[in-house]
């Protein structure tokens, strides 16, 4: 800023730090309450600083079981989690890919409607057309795997037009160039065009790491294994005991277990993410 | 030996617009020819489809006599420069250089070898380690022309180099590919739309006007003995003086009434276009003149002037040498010698003699 105000520093600085108070006062709150006893919380009073159980409940949640009736341990689903959600967003950057490369650097009859026909599909995701898509996944035997996990959530329009507008703004004489250098198409994508995009791949990586770490409903519907039981689907299973006293600790525990990963991904990948969402190499 | 031929090549496209109707242009080994034309005029369509980036909808295209119109451009033993250079970004200068090399499976330390030569040649052994982002233009286009050269070609094509370029940096680089080409031997075909960068580098001209070449020439014919009106007007900076005019048994009539007396020997009777340069116009006594012209405007570029004004109600520009300062609005009295006179006929177009 150009104009040197205290008072402007000032409000613009408490502002900011009410805000942060706002939007972390409550994963603070988690973070005391998973260190206190079971018994802590229920009793009405909401703790503000940490207990003394904190290394227990966690070495439980994470390595025995989560509690309140959800027997497998945090790590466990963690892993299924992690499975599903580099699943889903690997299966969807390489679909993706190819089929913009296909779309964007091919001449074929009927390009367009092709990629019509991916852009609407938009308007079909897992929410609507759930019962079938759950029959077929039933059909082929692929309740409680990982396969049925991921590959009903891997098509992606999303992803695929994203891809397509990268494309589309590379230079048309950088594909002649190497086509005069002997590339076929094969190279051309792994030497050219993949390392051209990284930017957004990593962009795309992170938001759909998120989605795909996200995913309760679709998750709940096809699991019925514990073996298979994801993180974020499990703690909502956690909050319906039937008898006796919900283990907040517990809860409080691996939920904060459960965004640890997605908030890793968007730090690590931060600078990547905003390189590709607002400047080109090109 | 004749390196490149194009017999009766021409280019329709699929919505029916014909680029260039048929052009016969056959280029010697280690010839430097120049296609040249305004905008729109096919130029660097005529140089994609030699480089296989066009199809080729009628003709045919031989290089060192191989038909090559269903050949990939990677197969033409041909190698491009383009306008915008088309560096790949994220490779080193090196990378950019051997990639094309490294696609035809040539050893390692041949492209080595082959690229630490081409770098030397144009001074960017320095920059090799480093990306096209981090280079000047100057710098972009010898690593394009760098990446051209590694791989030898029998052709190379270049598409407007050096239009991405300041003026100074344009004469330098201009300078610079004329002597590579002539030390490397290599046959070149050049697009360019720049008059006087088609005349310091050509060792022959196609002047392409509406996907028809013109006229093809060595630069000097193409200025003493432009084939066309257009040509003649193309061809040199200030452009030709051109006046529609009707010759008849007393000589050239102009619109104003005014007669230049000839004896031509051509039969033709009836309307010409005439023409004199700028620079072939002298300044006389109004005794010995040939027409007076009126000044309008005066440019002095110091080593030269310009002056336009009307003869009649025709425009007219005279190019002096050294710094002169007439008046605006005062007369200027001409001669235009004979040897120097361009007569072309209205209707065909074609030169008739003087």
């Amino acid at each position: 800023m150009i104009e040197n105000r205290p008072w402007l520093t000032f409000a613009s600085h408490a502002t900011l730090l009410v805000g942060i108070g706002l939007v972390a006062l409550p994963v603070w709150m988690a973070l005391v309450a998973s260190t206190h006893p079971a018994s802590a919380f229920g009793a009405g009073h909401i703790p503000l600083w940490f207990g003394d159980a904190g290394g227990q409940t966690w070495g439980n949640v994470l390595f025995e079981k989560a509690g309140n009736g959800v027997d497998t341990p945090v790590f466990w689903m963690m892993l299924n989690s992690l499975i599903m959600a580099l699943g889903i967003t690997f299966g969807k950057i390489a679909i993706s890919l190819l089929s913009a490369y296909a779309i964007v650097f091919f001449r074929f009859p009927f390009r367009n409607l092709c990629f019509w026909i991916i852009f609407m599909t938009l308007m079909l995701p897992v929410e609507v057309r759930i019962v079938p898509t759950y029959e077929v996944i039933a059909n082929l035997g692929l309740l409680n795997s990982y396969t049925g996990l991921t590959l009903p959530l891997i098509a992606s329009a999303t992803a695929t037009f994203l891809f397509r507008q990268c494309f589309l703004s590379m230079p048309g004489e950088l594909v002649e160039a190497a086509r005069i250098d002997g590339a076929g198409p094969w190279r051309f994508f792994f030497d050219i065009l993949l390392p051209l995009s990284r930017t957004n791949i990593a962009a795309l990586f992170v938001i759909l790491f998120i989605y795909g770490w996200n995913q309760y409903l679709w998750p709940l519907l096809i699991t019925t294994d514990d073996a298979y039981y994801t993180l974020v689907m499990s703690i909502k299973r956690m909050l319906s005991v039937t008898d006796g006293d919900i283990a907040w600790n517990q809860i409080m525990a691996t939920t904060l277990l459960a965004m640890l990963p997605p908030v890793a991904v968007v730090i690590g990948m931060q600078k990547l993410f905003v390189k590709g969402l607002v400047d080109s190499e090109k | 030996m004749t390196d490149v031929i194009l017999e009766k090549v021409g280019k329709t496209y699929l919505n029916g617009f014909q680029a260039i109707p048929s052009v016969d242009l056959s280029i010697e080994e280690g010839e430097f020819i120049v296609l040249v034309g305004p905008s729109g005029c096919g130029k660097s369509t005529l140089l994609r489809m030699v480089a296989g980036l066009e199809s080729i909808s009628s003709g045919t295209l031989r290089i060192r006599g191989e038909h090559m119109n269903n050949k990939e451009p990677a197969e033409r033993d041909i190698a491009m420069v383009f306008q915008n250079y088309a560096l790949y970004p994220h490779m080193t200068v090196y990378n950019n250089m051997a990639y094309g090399l490294k696609n035809r499976g040539v050893p390692k330390d041949q492209i080595e070898e082959k690229v630490t030569d081409v770098a030397q040649m144009l001074g960017l052994t320095e920059l090799l380690q480093r990306k096209p982002g981090q280079l000047s233009g100057g710098q972009r286009q010898r690593v394009a022309m760098g990446r051209a050269m590694v791989r030898d070609p029998t052709v190379f094509l270049f598409d407007e180099p050096l239009s991405n370029l300041d003026a100074k940096l344009r004469v330098q680089m201009r300078v610079e590919i004329r002597q590579l080409q002539r030390k490397l031997g290599t046959t070149t075909l050049y697009v360019t739309h720049d008059q006087v960068e088609a005349m310091t580098l050509a060792d022959r001209l196609v002047v392409l006007n509406k996907g028809k070449a013109e006229q093809i020439g060595t630069p000097m014919e193409l200025y003493n003995t432009p084939a066309t009106p257009f040509v003649a007007a193309f061809i040199g900076s200030p452009s030709m003086n051109l006046i529609d005019a009707t010759l008849t048994d007393k000589g050239i009539e102009l619109p104003d009434g005014l007669v230049l007396p000839t004896d031509t020997a051509d039969a033709h009777r009836g309307a010409v276009v005439w023409g004199i340069r700028p620079e072939h116009l002298d300044v006389v006594n109004e005794s010995e003149a040939d027409f007076a012209l009126r000044i309008q405007a005066v440019e002095s570029l110091g080593a030269e002037t310009l002056i336009h004004g009307v003869v009649g109600t025709e425009s007219v520009v005279v190019r002096l040498s050294g710094p002169h300062l007439p008046e605006i609005n005062s007369l200027m009295w001409l001669h235009a010698p004979k040897q120097h006179w361009h007569l072309f006929d209205a209707n065909t177009q074609q030169r008739l003699s003087v």
